[in-house]
């Protein structure tokens, strides 16, 4: 298990009284949250969150492969290894990231809480974005509009989805990222298979050298 | 080599109401958890037989607002959640791992039914698939756990649902004796293991005979 599709679902629910919580349960409920500002779904403080920053060991290395937010209350979701975001304006200035409405979550929901349409992506997260060994990285979720009152909240959610690539499978990540080759798991199997196929070369031919040097 | 699938049913496809709230916001078994349709014993590879798991989804949710109590596309939604429908999540434990983890690396629920939705439809279409694909090596025991966490958000009542109101699905391919060895061996190889690569690797087989 070396190579893992993982997924991260963040949603803007926790039990009464609580901002945020670390496991789901099962009287939870929605969340107000601010508007334009940049929250971590992993720590952030809001709706479900994690033990730590997500961050990546020396034996590690994470893919994101696909992230989507939901589309009401003007949502954006951002990507940052480290302190950069990945999403930038053409000035090269910072933006909250990719629209809802382009990258939507659940996929055939609708843009409006209240409305009858079925969202499809417009957004495709190619190349994907790849966070290296030792790399700490976060998913952002920004609503311009801010979400919810004391009677009416939406329940907002975002989503993440990435592969996990462990021991000696970081290290042929590594290794690709070196030789300039996109890092997948098909990537990863041909770099193995290559390894292999020189070492067979190698024992074959240090057989014939034997068996020359023999006669 | 054998495509299989199997679907589980909250209610083991009952025609009349059952009260399935005892296990709301546990890890149920979808084999041989006690609840909706089982089978007789752990779900597990013999030696000679290889599993490779490449789809799972569950029933999914939509996020609305917690000011309605109008049901939502087919899901029901009970006021002041939000939550349309069971809010479930499916896992896939091999011996005694969690395949799906946090960033944080403890493991998790698993896939949102969001995410990966079944029955799939206009409303509800799927931001995940499962690759690289999950294998199951010769002697393993796995399992396919669903949580759920709004029984409020299944029909009729508080505590009961009805048939298809809670499903959950999986679809895996079966490599069994010649196959089940090879498919070992692709693995070793450090080649994905699918009913193309075993052709092939059947064909080179003869080939260098």
């Amino acid at each position: 298990m070396s190579m893992r599709s993982q997924v991260y679902e963040w949603a803007n629910l926790a039990p009464s009284g609580q901002t945020s919580t670390l496991r789901r349960t099962t009287s939870d409920l929605p969340v107000v949250l601010p508007a334009n500002r940049e929250l971590d779904l992993f720590i952030g403080g809001y709706g479900n969150n994690i033990t730590k920053p997500a961050e990546t060991t020396a034996t590690q290395f994470v893919v994101i492969e696909d992230i989507a937010c939901a589309a009401q209350a003007n949502g954006n979701v951002q990507i940052r290894i480290n302190t950069t975001d990945y999403f930038q304006n053409p000035d090269v200035t910072n933006m909250l990231g990719i629209p809802g409405l382009a990258s939507p979550y659940p996929r055939g929901s609708a843009s409006s809480a209240a409305g009858t349409d079925n969202l499809l992506k417009s957004f495709d997260l190619y190349p994907d974005v790849y966070v290296l060994p030792g790399q700490t990285w976060q998913i952002l979720y920004t609503t311009r509009d801010g979400v919810g009152s004391s009677s009416s909240t939406d329940v907002v959610a975002a989503f993440v989805k990435y592969t996990l690539y462990d021991g000696p499978d970081a290290l042929i990540a590594n290794k690709l990222l070196e030789l300039g080759v996109t890092i997948n798991p098909n990537n990863v199997d041909w770099y193995k298979r290559s390894l292999i196929e020189q070492q067979q070369a190698a024992a074959s031919a240090a057989a014939a050298a034997a068996v020359t040097g023999g006669a | 080599m054998r495509s299989q699938v199997y679907e589980w049913d909250a209610t083991n496809y009952a025609s009349t109401n059952t009260d399935i709230s005892a296990s709301v916001g546990q890890q149920t078994s979808i084999f041989v958890g006690g609840l909706g349709n089982n089978i007789t014993k752990p779900a597990e590879t013999s030696a000679t037989e290889f599993v490779v798991i490449e789809d799972i989804a569950v029933t999914p949710t939509a996020f609305v607002n917690s000011g309605s109590a109008s049901d939502y596309r087919g899901l029901t939604l009970t006021l002041g959640t939000g939550i349309a429908g069971p809010r479930a999540y499916v896992q896939v434990r091999i011996n005694t791992t969690d395949y799906f983890l946090d960033p944080d690396n403890v493991p998790n629920d698993g896939i949102p039914g969001s995410g990966s939705p079944y029955p799939r439809s206009v409303n509800f279409q799927p931001s995940f698939n499962l690759y690289p694909d999950v294998y199951v090596l010769p002697g393993q025991v796995w399992d396919v756990l669903v949580t759920w966490y709004n029984n409020a958000g299944l029909p009729t009542a508080a505590t009961t649902c009805q048939s298809g109101d809670l499903r959950a699905f999986t679809k895996y391919t079966l490599y069994d004796g010649p196959d089940a060895l090879i498919a070992n061996k692709l693995l070793e190889m450090g080649i994905s293991i699918n009913p193309g690569n075993v052709d092939w690797y059947k064909r080179s087989l003869l080939s260098a005979q």
